[in-house]
């Protein structure tokens, strides 16, 4: 709180980005962790701001007062005039110390308490289990093995303790390798097919200079090879631009020679680093946030900033990874300078198109968890958590959003979850709410016992997992088995609306396909219970069977009792809650469902129940939560 | 060689000699093929050991076989039917590897070792024995046959044969009234047994007095009546017979307007909002002394017709959109990037390729100038007049699109297809120019109709669930352009058409009195091309309609879908416009400078404008189906008409995915909700509230709405790609048989950007 200077500004106008006539006026709190705006109309609710001011900017003082631009994580920007140019400096002050935190134990994922006792507290870090992912991809086996070699992070400091490492390779090798490559990150285990034996192994780059050799090294990657018996020979994906690899050479890092590993075949592949992303994002946002575009403005400001060729780069090598995996059967190492922004990228969109696993809801919840948060990915530095060098910012786990994203577009009935449970993600990894993305790596988060001090996301999310049900999802289908291959037809990409204008009123679709599903398959089952219970009146009533009803369901090759049908039919849409027994239960929760979404809109309910809340025009109850933990 | 670029020495190199191998692996088989023809189909020419180039990497797809001209289409006939998936949308009337005549945009002849090609016209000579012919296609098809092991001299008469016959002198010569002619002789026994009137058509034709009487009372167009000045086309040669005018206005006063308007075409009624104001097209004036004059006249009577006597408001359409020749260049760009140009190539550039056509440009500015006339009559109580020079272009693209968006009932099926009758085939517009059916005068045609096609689908895109038919229905639509054996994309005016109609019954000995719609169908009869099965792929499993009823507790409920589908805007806060529409921006201002406006400017205070509020205000609140419907209109709202551009180009296809997979899905529920209504009927008897389905006897599996049907145990997997229901497979786009681009082959001619024929056989 010592860094707010002025708690509490009156008459505050917030101005609407299309017509500024249409103000708001009303008193500005801010708090250590919130923003809050609210409006002087009565019945109006409070707008919260969350800890996800990006940035402040202060404009100069006109006639009716100050105007104070404020933007957010989540892609929010919000339109201040403050009255009293000394107010609006204390304002823009207080924003901009409190967007920067200087020491993690001001995050909010320490003030965070609700309403939650310490044993469930406890069990929501055990909710996600990476071992029993390893095991679920039939690890360990007679090719690769557990390695303890990482324990106490003595081997690499940026590493997870826990990894599988080729059976054959020893200690010794391991250790050899890690002093030949960046941060000690030595080839381990990422995805294992458990089909073909290949494997997607990862790392950062070998310290090879110009003409340097690590016969561990070599080892090392002998041994991955050697843990796929039915290939003779492995690729090697630098997932940099040529150059920017050979740039690395001067410094005594680089690539992979051909000549000195026996039996790899080396491949560049050309995304781009993280100041490229950074700047093309801004670009990109500078066009989604233009007030009137004409066609060209948006096409070719879209075009210029690179973002979608950006994000069809990161795709493409996840997918040149599945098919060498799925089809060739070729074991993979990818790494790019340290490993833990492309690689994970890269390492992790693979997984997603090769495993149908990756493509539920908590299947990508453990994905995250292994490519992103144990392997090392800086959260803390990339998402900017804390003050520190700008240059280190960037949206690697944007991109990784937006190609899972972009997927679904292509194949709208094979992910289990929808657009919101990415969303959600996002604004999660920027919000700090939970301790999940906190940290740079495992090391760092061990050190700040998140674990016993904050609450994970992965939990909530399940718990809340109707919110984020794809009802197109058809897991039991030809269409969504297996290795998906998408098209990379530069018109396959598009602007992700969803998440970069999603606080622009207006800027989105009034129907989505999503939504009529969920509505038939309402009515389905009202149907459904309707029928059993006449069903059952009959049975009650006779045991004679009407002739006609019967010869009818049997003409439609139906299943002839109400239970087949219902079961058939449940499973094969796991939005509704499955009930345990029989079709009255059905009922209930189902008007249950229907009354919730007889308020204004089925998906404003949603977001209700996010204790983030962005949506704080209709939210009464995390409102009040976020507010008593403020 | 090549006077107008000269040819690349590399040019041998595209295509490889891979001919050798070819032969050994595939022997062209000897087999006797035969054509399946139409009644009154006759074989021009055919040649035989064919190969049809498949676009894909290598050879190996290749099908061998016979390519025949007829009278009405080319024809390949594969010696052996490929195991391979097939199409699976079937025409009857059209075979998979068919190709109407009319729908033939350019014959190309190429001999790839003299290194010459030419673009064949009507009556050319060829100097040249081809060893390959490309047939680009109006449907954006590009086929490509290969006479390798063919004859030469025979490969040469096919081809002109081609080229001929897709010329044809003049419109009696197309292959729709030989066919039809046939056609009504050969099936009079039947009809006479089963004979319902209009051949059991339920799309009004607005041929006749009590279909437009039908449209003013749908409408409540109190003060409006039928006139019928320009009976046997007195009045006008390009306007109906029968039109609806104010009742203020006398046919006396109509007559002597008549004569200053361009063509005579006085103003037409389109359309009334409930709120009586008027939607009314009508030419320019010449003389500029009558134009008030004139104009105030039509102005007061149109007022008085309004019950509030509200002012009338006119939209001059050719002062505000692009013209026909914008509209043609855009189209003919777009086509040449989506299925000419090679991926690799564009995709650094696609989305500036994309805006460079301006086709979305335009699309958006249809829909845009469209939804400010809905505001001036929805929001201002106005009336409004759309004008143009001719009012048969542009006027038919927004005022259907006025009515689309304010009028449920054209978002059915039949209403739909009766929008198009009335403010497309009879208002005037001249399709067969426009279509360019005569290859008689390029600078006529212009894809209107594909242009209207795409704004109704980027609609569709927006309100998935508000129309009855789906964008395959839109798709099959602009097929049937191109087949010339409907009389609805034949003529250029009612008047052409009732003509020709006559001469034609005269010619083939039709009574008199037949009923033109029964011995020259229109195309709305699609029985003619696909079987009722196929047919339910026009069906929208998620259309509403006027609410689906449903049997409950004894009592007729209707379920309130749209209850909870409106706004999937994450917040849930009410939405609003945000600048999608703006009345008076100039629309097709372009590059305004992008610098400037990426600075977000908070100093410039602007007002909304009245319109922008209204439209605003209609965001924020829920939609409602069966009400008005206004487009999204920021550029990102605006999409390409993925299935209608990239349905051919294999290498645009998705497998397993595509909008088409969430299709199959809600096809199947909704056949199972069907299946269990019918069910729950069985329980309870006629409903005493209605019949809440078609047919109250349940559906049977050959009456089910829905093409896709659930099934149990779930029915075999379904291998859909995002072209379905059309395949890719069998149509060159792009690569040549090796892998190399057709564009590259094609030597930079860009031959779909310029019809010139070059000139390379000249020695």
């Amino acid at each position: 709180m010592e860094h707010i200077r002025l708690p509490k500004v009156e008459n505050v106008r917030l101005l609407d980005r299309v017509s500024p006539r249409r103000s708001r006026v009303g008193t500005l709190y801010l708090t250590a962790t919130h923003t809050i705006f609210v409006e002087n109309e009565a019945g109006v609710r409070p707008l919260w701001i969350d800890i996800l001011v990006c940035s402040v900017e202060k404009q100069a003082a006109t006639a009716s007062g100050c105007s104070l631009l404020v933007r957010c994580k989540n892609f929010q920007v919000l339109h201040f005039v403050v009255p009293r140019e000394r107010e609006c400096h204390d304002v823009h002050l207080s924003l901009q110390r409190l967007s920067q935190p200087e020491r993690c134990e001001e995050l909010y994922c320490f003030s965070y308490k609700p309403n939650v006792d310490e044993a469930e507290r406890r069990q929501e870090w055990d909710f996600l289990d990476l071992k029993a992912d390893y095991s679920r991809m039939g690890l360990p086996n007679s090719l690769w093995k557990f390695s303890p070699v990482n324990q106490h992070y003595k081997v690499s400091d940026t590493y997870p303790a826990d990894l599988f490492v080729p059976q054959s390779a020893t200690p010794p090798v391991i250790v050899g390798s890690s002093k030949f490559r960046s941060r000690g990150r030595f080839p381990t285990l990422s995805y294992y097919s458990k089909e073909n034996h290949a494997a997607i192994c990862r790392s950062s780059q070998p310290l090879s200079g110009f003409s340097a050799r690590c016969l561990e090294d070599e080892q090392m990657l002998e041994a991955i090879l050697r843990s796929n018996p039915r290939s003779d020979f492995m690729y090697v994906v630098d997932t940099r631009p040529k150059l920017n690899a050979i740039a690395n050479r001067a410094a005594g890092k680089g690539y992979e020679n051909e000549d000195n590993y026996s039996n790899i075949k080396f491949q560049f592949i050309g995304i781009e680093n993280i100041h490229v992303m950074r700047n093309s994002q801004q670009k990109m946002l500078e066009v989604c946030e233009l007030r009137s575009p004409s066609m060209s403005d948006f096409l070719e400001g879209l075009e210029s900033s690179g973002w979608l060729k950006h994000i069809k780069a990161v795709l493409d090598a996840g997918i040149f990874i599945a098919k060498a995996v799925a089809e060739e059967g070729v074991s993979v190492l990818v790494h790019c300078s340290d490993g833990w922004d492309r690689t994970a990228q890269v390492c992790s969109v693979a997984s997603v198109l090769l495993d149908p696993h990756y493509r539920t809801l908590r299947g990508l919840m453990v994905l995250i968890e292994k490519d992103w948060v144990s392997f090392g990915h800086k959260f803390s530095h990339r998402c900017n958590h804390l003050v520190g060098d700008p240059k280190e910012v960037s949206p690697a786990i944007d991109q990784f959003l937006e190609s899972v994203w972009q997927l679904m577009e292509q194949f709208p009935c094979a992910f289990e979850f929808n657009a919101r449970f990415l969303i959600t993600i996002h604004s999660h990894v920027y919000s700090c709410q939970y301790g999940n993305f906190i940290g740079n790596n495992q090391r760092e988060r061990v050190e700040l016992r998140l674990r016993e001090r904050t609450h994970s996301l992965w939990s909530y999310l399940w718990k809340n997992q109707t919110d984020y049900i794809n009802p197109l999802y058809r897991p039991d289908h030809s269409q969504t088995q297996g290795l998906l291959r998408p098209s990379t037809a530069p018109y396959c990409f598009k602007s992700w609306r969803g998440l970069y204008n999603r606080f622009d009123p207006g800027m989105h679709p009034r129907q989505s396909v999503e939504d009529y599903l969920s509505a038939i398959q309402e009515e389905t089952q009202q149907l459904e219970e309707q029928l059993a219970s006449h069903k059952q009146v009959e049975k009650a009533v006779s045991f004679d069977r009407s002739p006609t009803a019967w010869a009818l369901g049997s003409d439609l090759g139906l299943a002839n009792t109400p239970q087949d049908y219902t079961g058939c039919f449940v499973t094969s849409s796991p939005c509704q809650p499955k009930a345990p027994d029989g079709s009255l239960v059905l009922l209930t929760q189902d008007s249950n469902l229907s009354n919730g979404s007889d308020q204004e809109s089925g998906i404003a309910d949603v977001s209700c129940r996010s204790p983030l809340s962005e949506d704080s025009t209709r939210d009464p109850d995390s409102d009040e939560a976020a507010y008593s933990a403020a | 060689m090549f006077p107008v670029k000269p040819m690349k020495p590399t040019f041998k190199c595209y295509l490889p000699p891979l001919q050798t191998d070819v032969k050994k692996t595939i022997e062209p088989p000897i087999k006797k093929l035969e054509p399946k023809l139409l009644q009154g189909e006759i074989v021009v020419n055919e040649v035989n050991f064919v190969r049809k180039c498949i676009g894909a990497e290598s050879s190996q797809d290749d099908l061998w076989g016979k390519l025949i001209c007829t009278n009405f289409k080319v024809s390949f006939i594969p010696s052996e039917v490929p195991s391979k998936q097939k199409s699976y949308l079937s025409h009857l009337l059209l075979g998979e590897h068919d190709i109407p005549l009319t729908c033939l945009e350019q014959v190309v002849t190429v001999n790839d070792t003299k290194g010459k090609k030419k673009i064949l016209g009507s009556n050319q000579k060829l100097k040249f024995n081809p060893t390959e012919l490309i047939l680009y296609c109006k449907d954006l098809r590009i086929i490509r046959f290969c006479f390798r092991e063919t004859g030469p001299d025979s490969a040469k008469k096919v081809c002109l044969a081609i080229a001929h016959y897709s010329h044809p002198a003049d419109l009696p010569l197309l292959f729709g009234f030989e066919y039809q002619g046939r056609r009504y002789h050969e099936s009079k026994g039947q009809r006479v047994n089963g004979a319902s009137p209009r051949g059991g058509l339920r799309t009004p034709i607005f041929d006749r007095p009590s279909d437009w009487d039908r449209e003013i009372k749908r409408t409540g167009a109190l003060e409006w009546r039928v006139c019928s000045i320009n009976e046997s086309y007195a009045i006008s040669p390009s306007l109906p017979e029968h039109f609806v005018v104010p009742v203020s206005l006398a046919d006396q006063d109509l007559k002597k307007h008549s004569i200053y308007f361009m063509n005579q075409r006085i103003p037409l009624w389109c359309w009334n909002h409930p709120n009586g104001s008027a939607l009314v097209r009508m030419a320019s004036i010449g003389d500029p002394l009558q134009q008030r004059k004139i104009d105030q006249k039509i102005f007061s009577a149109i007022t008085k017709s309004h019950p509030q006597r509200s002012e009338v408001i006119k939209s001059d359409l050719d002062k505000c959109l692009p013209n026909i020749q914008d509209i043609q260049s855009a189209f003919t760009k777009i086509r040449q990037i989506c299925v000419i140009d090679p991926f690799e190539e564009s995709e650094e550039r696609w989305l500036s390729s994309i805006e460079n056509t301006r086709w979305l440009e335009y699309v958006r500015a249809f829909l845009k100038h469209s939804a400010e006339m809905l505001y001036l009559m929805e929001g201002k109580n106005t009336s409004v007049i759309l004008q143009e020079e001719e009012d048969r272009d542009l006027n038919c693209v927004v005022s259907s699109l006025v009515q689309l968006m304010l009028d449920p009932h054209y978002r059915s099926l039949i209403g739909f297809q009766s929008l198009v009758q009335k403010e497309w085939v009879m208002a005037g517009h001249r399709f067969l120019d426009r279509c360019n059916h005569l290859k008689k005068n390029d600078k006529d045609e212009s894809p209107l109709f594909i242009l209207f096609l795409d704004c109704v689908w980027q609609m569709m895109n927006q309100y998935p669930a508000a129309f009855e038919f789906t964008e395959a229905y839109l798709t099959v639509l602009s097929d049937s352009m191109w087949i010339p054996l409907f009389s609805t994309f034949l003529f250029n005016s009612p008047k052409q058409r009732a003509q020709h109609l006559v001469d034609f019954a005269k010619n083939k000995a039709i009574p008199q009195g037949e009923d033109q719609v029964v011995y020259f169908p229109p195309v709305w009869d699609w029985s003619q091309q696909f079987s009722a099965k196929d047919q339910t792929l026009f069906n929208n499993p998620m259309y509403v309609g006027k609410g689906v009823a449903c049997v409950q507790n004894g009592e007729v409920k209707s379920f309130r879908r749209t209850k909870k589908m409106y706004s999937s805007t994450l917040r849930g806060t009410p939405a609003s416009l945000r600048n999608g529409l703006k009345v008076g921006e100039d629309s097709l201002t372009r590059r305004g400078s992008l610098v400037s406006e990426l600075k977000p400017d908070f100093s410039l205070v602007r007002d909304e404008s009245p319109s922008e509020r209204f439209f605003r205000d209609w965001f924020s609140r829920p939609a409602d189906q069966q009400s008005l419907l206004i487009p999204l209109l920021m550029p990102s709202h605006l999409a390409l008409w993925k299935l209608f551009f990239l349905r051919w180009v294999p290498e645009a296809c998705i497998s397993k995915g595509g909008p088409i997979t969430a299709y199959h899905k809600l096809s199947q529920l909704v056949d199972e909700i069907e299946i269990l209504q019918s069910k729950l009927r069985q329980y309870k008897g006629p409903s005493p509230g209605g019949t809440p389905l078609p047919s109250s006897s349940g559906p049977l599996s050959d009456q089910r709405r829905m093409y896709f049907k659930a099934s149990f145990p779930p029915s075999p997997p379904d291998f859909l790609t995002s072209s379905f229901p059309f395949t890719p497979m069998g149509n060159l786009c792009r690569r040549s048989g090796y892998g190399t681009p057709i564009s590259k082959f094609l030597n930079g001619a860009r031959i779909w950007l310029s019809t010139e024929t070059l000139a390379n056989d000249a020695l």
